[in-house]
């Protein structure tokens, strides 16, 4: 239903450029794609076994453990990517992050309870696998509800009370995370670690099949803002002449972004960078208004997170590099360099 | 003549290392959870005001009053206790406390670890001798574990005539399985069974990716406890797709045991390690 709006937007608020650009960012998603099911610690040919019907060890792993991970790679780099854009647009702060508002450590909050207290609290739980995202989201949730009282709606106060809210929540909810690394063993120590390093490896078509439903439904809700965050670049009382509910986008794009990054960091943990660094690529390659950007980042962020799971799995394979260090070691310099250029101008 | 003298007592000193008789063990603290173990395994434990974390077995441990966590104790904290004697095994830290407590002169003992049934037993010697246990009643406690590490050595013998590929999972919460490569604690475990590490191309506690996991296709998978967190089951467990395809869990041969009783190499290590290759010499 949202498909109608988001092709006419991006026909009639996107230059020929900027399609073409487009265009190419979506060839190199599918090369992306391509690349990252075809190799990985299992060798064999994909293409051979797509020709092939009989089933063997390798359609198992390809169909079973290697498409299911990339695609959750594309989809939480995808909504890691949109969320960045439009929050970057609607705090009008390059430097704006999803990690910014304190949804991903609301959710890290309620994973790492899980990891270290889980078998404690929930003893032979019934919900197994699910049980880790699950608490995630509760956590993400939490700080979502969180802003909407403090903020009274996400209305009433300017848009920085909102960034000190957040910063207060992350503070809080490192605490948290402190303290349960203090009382983990060993063993829950690994784990959380590494979880909070980021990683595809517990993918598998039920755990993503929900989230990918609930990551396309909230993209489309998103995208179709694309002008209006273009308007809002102006300033909030100057958008709100010009006829935008600024009230309502901001409580649009701050839902869909809490339950696009709640859901990501549930299934995948903590993957630093992507949301603030994939938005200023984009920008840089083609422009600011919000109708390209905005796809335009979702799939940058969708390619370059597959690449950069490709690269966790076979740098040191058979064991795997955690995804979040190689975005970082990707990210930090980048926005080194963009505090850098900020400060020139 | 006198280089001569500072060779001979240095190396005497390493031959001596920290295990001779403490003049006051009256007020113990452990860091070391298998030193904990051999202990109470010794009858000693009267001896004992404190422990760290780590020392969770025997339960009766959690009436004695904790230091935390083994590699960030304090030296306030510790010296509070007003302890005689401490002793911990490398692991025991930071080093500046461990500097700082010997300064204070309480007598500070590193106990060497080696993990093998070879270290274990060195590791209760040597904590006899430290705590001033006699040498006969010394060797009547180590007689008791004779039958053990026969039956044990007798089954190792004969699993390394073909040894089973073995994979050990610390814990498999959030991300991919956290496996035991070389050099691990996990690592000495599964050479103590006669078997194979299957990990065998990386050195430390790694995650590893369900592809590498089917590729190395163990014949049995051993996790901890701890490491099983929300999975209800064995079976469950068997499910998860990044085992799901192994050899191991298709033939339900997944098998558990508490991680410190693997891991510690205390004295509970010996039964563990007798449990897992009776299992493993089946075929």
């Amino acid at each position: 239903m949202h498909v109608k709006p988001l092709v006419k937007n991006l026909l009639r608020f996107t230059n020929s450029s900027q399609i073409y650009l487009l265009g190419a960012l979506l060839i190199a998603f599918l090369f992306a794609f391509l690349a990252s099911i075809s190799l990985g610690s299992f060798n064999f040919s994909v293409f051979e076994l797509f020709n092939s019907s009989k089933t063997s060890l390798h359609t198992t792993v390809l169909y079973e453990i290697r498409i299911p991970r990339v695609i959750l790679a594309a989809f939480v780099g995808a909504s890691l990517g949109l969320s960045g854009a439009s929050l970057q647009g609607l705090f009008r702060n390059p430097l704006a992050d999803p990690g910014l508002i304190g949804v991903s450590a609301g959710a890290a909050l309620g994973a790492s309870i899980i990891i270290v207290l889980g078998s404690s609290l929930f003893p032979g739980f019934i919900f197994g696998a699910f049980i880790l995202p699950i608490a995630a989201i509760c956590g993400a949730a939490l700080v979502i509800s969180l802003l909407y009282v403090f903020t009274r709606g996400f209305g009433y106060q300017g848009i920085t009370y909102m960034l000190l809210v957040g910063i207060a929540v992350n503070a809080f909810a490192s605490v948290g995370i402190g303290i349960l690394t203090y009382i983990s063993t060993d063993s829950e120590l690994r784990g959380l670690t590494f979880w909070t390093m980021g990683s595809f490896g517990g993918a598998s078509w039920y755990l993503i099949l929900p989230a990918i439903v609930v990551i396309s439904l909230s993209m489309f809700w998103m995208i179709p803002s694309s002008r209006k965050l273009d308007l809002l670049q102006l300033g909030e009382p100057e958008a709100y002449r010009l006829g935008v509910d600024v009230k309502k986008l901001k409580y649009k794009v701050i839902i869909s972004s809490a339950i696009t990054v709640g859901v990501s960091v549930s299934l995948s943990g903590m993957i630093g960078f992507v949301g603030l660094v994939v938005p200023h690529l984009v920008r840089l390659l083609g422009g600011v208004n919000h109708s390209y950007l905005l796809p335009g980042s979702a799939l940058l962020g969708a390619g370059l997170m597959m690449s950069a799971d490709l690269l966790s799995r076979i740098l040191v394979q058979p064991a795997e590099l955690p995804v979040g260090l190689i975005t970082s070691a990707i990210g930090a310099p980048f926005f080194l360099w963009l505090i850098f250029r900020i400060r020139k101008i | 003549m006198r280089l001569y003298f500072l060779v001979v007592s240095f190396f005497s000193g390493l031959v001596l290392s920290d295990c001779f008789e403490s003049i006051d063990s009256s007020r113990t603290v452990i860091a070391g959870g298998s030193l904990t173990e051999i202990t109470y395994f010794l009858e000693k434990e009267d001896k004992l005001i404190a422990v760290d974390i780590t020392s969770n077995y025997p339960e009766e441990t959690k009436n004695l009053a904790s230091i935390g966590y083994v590699r960030a104790l304090s030296t306030e904290g510790l010296l509070s206790l007003s302890p005689t004697l401490i002793i911990g095994e490398d692991d025991m830290g930071p080093p500046l406390v461990i500097d700082q407590l010997g300064v204070t002169g309480v007598d500070v003992r590193i106990v060497p670890e080696e993990q093998t049934v070879e270290g274990i037993l060195g590791k209760i010697r040597c904590l006899s001798s430290i705590l001033g246990v006699s040498k006969s009643s010394q060797d009547q406690k180590i007689s008791l574990l004779n039958k053990d590490v026969n039956k044990l050595s007798l089954l190792v013998a004969k699993n390394l005539k073909s040894p089973k590929r073995v994979m050990l999972i610390l814990n498999m919460q959030g991300t991919s399985p956290i496996v035991a490569g070389q050099g691990t604690s996990g690592d000495s475990f599964i050479k103590m069974t006669g078997s194979e590490n299957v990990a065998s191309s990386f050195e430390g506690w790694k995650p590893v990716n369900s592809e590498a996991i089917i590729s190395y296709d163990p014949d049995y998978i051993v996790i901890t406890e701890r490491g099983m967190g929300s999975f209800a089951d064995i079976e469950s467990l068997a499910n998860d797709p990044s085992l799901k395809f192994t050899s191991a869990a298709k033939n339900k041969n997944i098998l558990t045991e508490d991680g410190m009783a693997m891991l510690g190499f205390g004295v509970r290590t010996i039964t563990a390690a007798l449990k897992f290759s009776e299992i493993f010499s089946k075929e």
